[in-house]
């Protein structure tokens, strides 16, 4: 088996970016799949991509424009 | 009218600290890889043209590196001439093949290198900018600075005013997120632009005589909720920073929260006599042609496009000026006076929560107030101390940069603990026949104002119910400038039964240390006082407690951080006392104990100085 390298772009484990740890995964080409070294995370780029959308769940008010800082109404 | 004033700074690193790790991986490490100066200067054109398209001005922190690329330096010498940017020097991007011949190290972190390494580095860099540019720079930086480093450069090269001096929050969060490998440890520092003591580089000067002679900039303008809680980098005003968060919208590559950011930090010119103030900083590494985390290369350069575009619409609004950095720091001059504190309540934008958080900052300490906790205190540094604080190799301190907190809500616990032990806080307990109330647990929003030079912060009104009684009561916070002291007043606005009383506990659960690790807490001594009765508790992990009727104050001398924390009170049946902390709870506790009855009010003053 050969080593493994770097993906397309250098994707972080969803898994570890969920409590607030940056690792890049490293791509396996045989399995198509990249991989944590740190978590057992392992996904294809579509499962890491889907996994992404899921980590961005607390940013409840990520899409919203505010217009006023001190207005809780 | 308000300003708000934008600091865009760009370094031309040869050497991007990221793009040699991430891009180059699979091959061997080659600092003076062709590809990666050619690669690196491209960068830093495009980012100069995007805010020069823009209408804005910058200031180009050169590098040590850059100083040795002739076009590196004629391109600093024609957008001086052309667009009126700064010609800056930075003592970030060290690392090159220069540095790495005459210092035989990998270390690029100014502030961690030997005193001696300092100075002959400093003396280095600036020379070289000299020999470059005939000139020495009126600006410098670094992520952070440390106290004799910048008296040092400030007593070698006069012409420095202004430095970019501390990351805002940057502590073991960021050593955490990065995998425990990156060693940036400055917490406890202002968030906004100050005028660092020559003590102390987190503490602002609270005088002429403590005045280091620059005026201070953070690393980005950070969001005063999100990043004390999280990581720092994903939060703030360098347009990589939300897409490291992926604070973004993956269809349309919209990022609302990155102009929410900037227009939160316009609207702190209302707590702070109309001015206000952002800064973005960025260098070359992270905007290179194969993308960075999950963000390919077009989605980098649009962030910065849209980043300055915003500053850019605002300045065509006259909502904005851009300066350099040499012209802040007049500006700031002008502006600020020593004791003036830097205030800013602070929304959640980011969660969807409706928390809200208070900080304040000035030469004696600085604070946050948690709303959502009922007006807790959650963080205290105890800048009046003006803790001497060496950094670097050959000090006990070889990279932690942090300023001590005696209360860290996040490190040391809060309110809420595992089941046994007290976390750091400091709050207040209603009782009233056997129940008790928390006031953390009372979530609110609070607004501020001044009153001649009282920064107060008012609390919306909290009921508190107990089984046979509810009570309605407001918290105010009082800071008067220049004094070290907060006062908390509860007011009792009314009662389900206006003949009852309760019982206030207002309490202070502290500490020291700069990580989530527990200090020797063996020097600290605990005292309180009523005339001239006193008891004393020496710190021994003896779980003592001493109290007095009608106690004049309390206190605890803290050695290792010089500092002496005093509590006093005014209201009915006041009872001080002191509590020593225990090996599994290494805390210690102040609090006054009385009686509130309906529209009476309970005060307590917090009060920090130097002690030794």
């Amino acid at each position: 088996m050969a080593q493994a390298g770097k993906g397309r772009l250098n994707y972080r484990c969803p898994s570890c970016f969920m409590r607030d740890l940056d690792i890049d995964m490293f791509y396996d080409k045989e399995k198509g799949e990249y991989y944590c070294i740190r978590c057992q995370y392992r996904g294809s780029e579509a499962d890491v991509l889907a996994k992404n959308e899921m980590a961005r769940f607390r940013y409840g008010a990520m899409s919203k424009r505010f217009t006023d800082f001190e207005d809780f109404s | 009218m308000d300003r708000f004033i934008v600091n865009i700074v760009h370094r031309p690193e040869m050497v991007p600290e990221y793009a040699e790790k991430v891009t180059g991986q699979g091959k061997a490490e080659d600092i003076g890889r062709g590809a990666l100066l050619t690669e690196s200067l491209d960068i830093f054109k495009t980012q100069q043209a995007i805010a020069h398209k823009n209408g804005l001005k910058t200031t180009i922190q050169m590098t040590y590196a850059s100083l040795f690329n002739d076009e590196a330096v004629a391109l600093a010498k024609e957008h001086h001439e052309k667009y009126g940017d700064e010609i800056s020097l930075s003592l970030l991007g060290l690392p090159c093949e220069q540095f790495r011949e005459k210092y035989h190290t990998k270390d690029f972190c100014i502030w961690m290198f030997s005193m001696e390494e300092k100075k002959t580095i400093v003396r280095d860099v600036f020379g070289k900018f000299h020999d470059r540019f005939g000139f020495y720079p009126e600006s410098t930086g670094s992520y952070y600075m440390d106290a004799d480093l910048i008296n040092f450069i400030k007593a070698e090269y006069p012409s420095v005013k202004c430095a970019v001096a501390t990351c805002w929050e940057e502590g073991p969060k960021a050593y955490h997120t990065c995998n425990n490998s990156w060693y940036t440890f400055m917490d406890g520092g202002p968030w906004a632009p100050w005028i660092p003591s020559k003590q102390n580089t987190h503490a602002p000067a609270a005088n002429e005589a403590e005045d280091s002679g620059i005026v201070a900039i953070p690393h980005l303008s950070r969001d005063l909720l999100a990043c004390y809680d999280g990581n720092g980098s994903n939060f703030g005003t360098h347009p990589q920073n939300v897409l490291r968060g992926m604070i973004y919208d993956t269809k349309t590559w919209e990022y609302p929260y990155l102009y929410n950011l900037i227009d939160q930090y316009r609207h702190l010119a209302k707590f702070n006599n109309g001015y206000a103030y952002n800064m973005m900083f960025v260098g070359p590494g992270w905007m290179n042609k194969m993308g960075r985390w999950e963000a390919p290369y077009e989605l980098l350069k649009k962030s910065y496009e849209d980043g300055c575009a915003y500053y850019g619409q605002l300045k065509k609004e006259g909502k904005l000026t851009d300066m350099t950095m040499s012209e802040f720091a007049d500006f700031y001059r002008e502006k600020k006076h020593y004791t003036e504190p830097e205030c800013a309540l602070w929304r959640d934008i980011l969660y969807g929560s409706d928390k809200q958080l208070f900080w304040y900052c000035d030469p004696y300490m600085r604070v946050c107030v948690n709303m959502d906790q009922g007006g807790a205190i959650v963080d205290l540094r105890p800048y009046a101390a003006k803790l001497e604080w060496p950094v670097g190799i050959g000090t006990p301190h070889v990279q932690d940069a942090s300023y001590p907190f005696l209360i860290q809500e996040k490190y040391r616990a809060g309110y809420f603990t595992h089941y046994a032990g007290e976390g750091t806080i400091r709050s207040a307990k209603i009782c009233h026949n056997g129940e008790e109330v928390d006031l953390c647990l009372c979530r609110t929003h609070g607004h501020f104002s001044q009153v001649c030079t009282d920064r107060v912060l008012t609390l919306d009104p909290v009921e508190i119910e107990f089984s046979d009684l509810t009570v309605k009561l407001q918290t105010v916070f009082t800071f008067p400038e220049g004094t070290g002291q907060v006062r908390i007043e509860r007011r009792v606005l009314s009662m389900s039964d206006p003949e009852a009383a309760v019982t206030i506990n207002e309490y202070m659960v502290a500490c020291y240390g700069t990580t989530e690790y527990a200090e020797d807490m063996t020097s600290l001594t605990l005292a309180v006082q009523a005339g001239q009765e006193k008891e004393v508790i020496p710190y021994a992990y003896r779980c003592r407690e001493a109290s007095l009727a009608g106690a004049d104050e309390v206190n605890c001398a803290l050695p290792p951080i010089k500092t002496k924390v005093t509590m006093t009170c005014q209201g009915r049946d006041k009872t001080g006392y002191v509590r020593e902390g225990y090996a599994f709870s290494p805390m210690f506790t102040l609090g006054y104990t009385g009686t509130l009855r309906e529209k009476e009010a309970f005060s307590t003053w917090l009060r920090l100085e130097r002690a030794d």
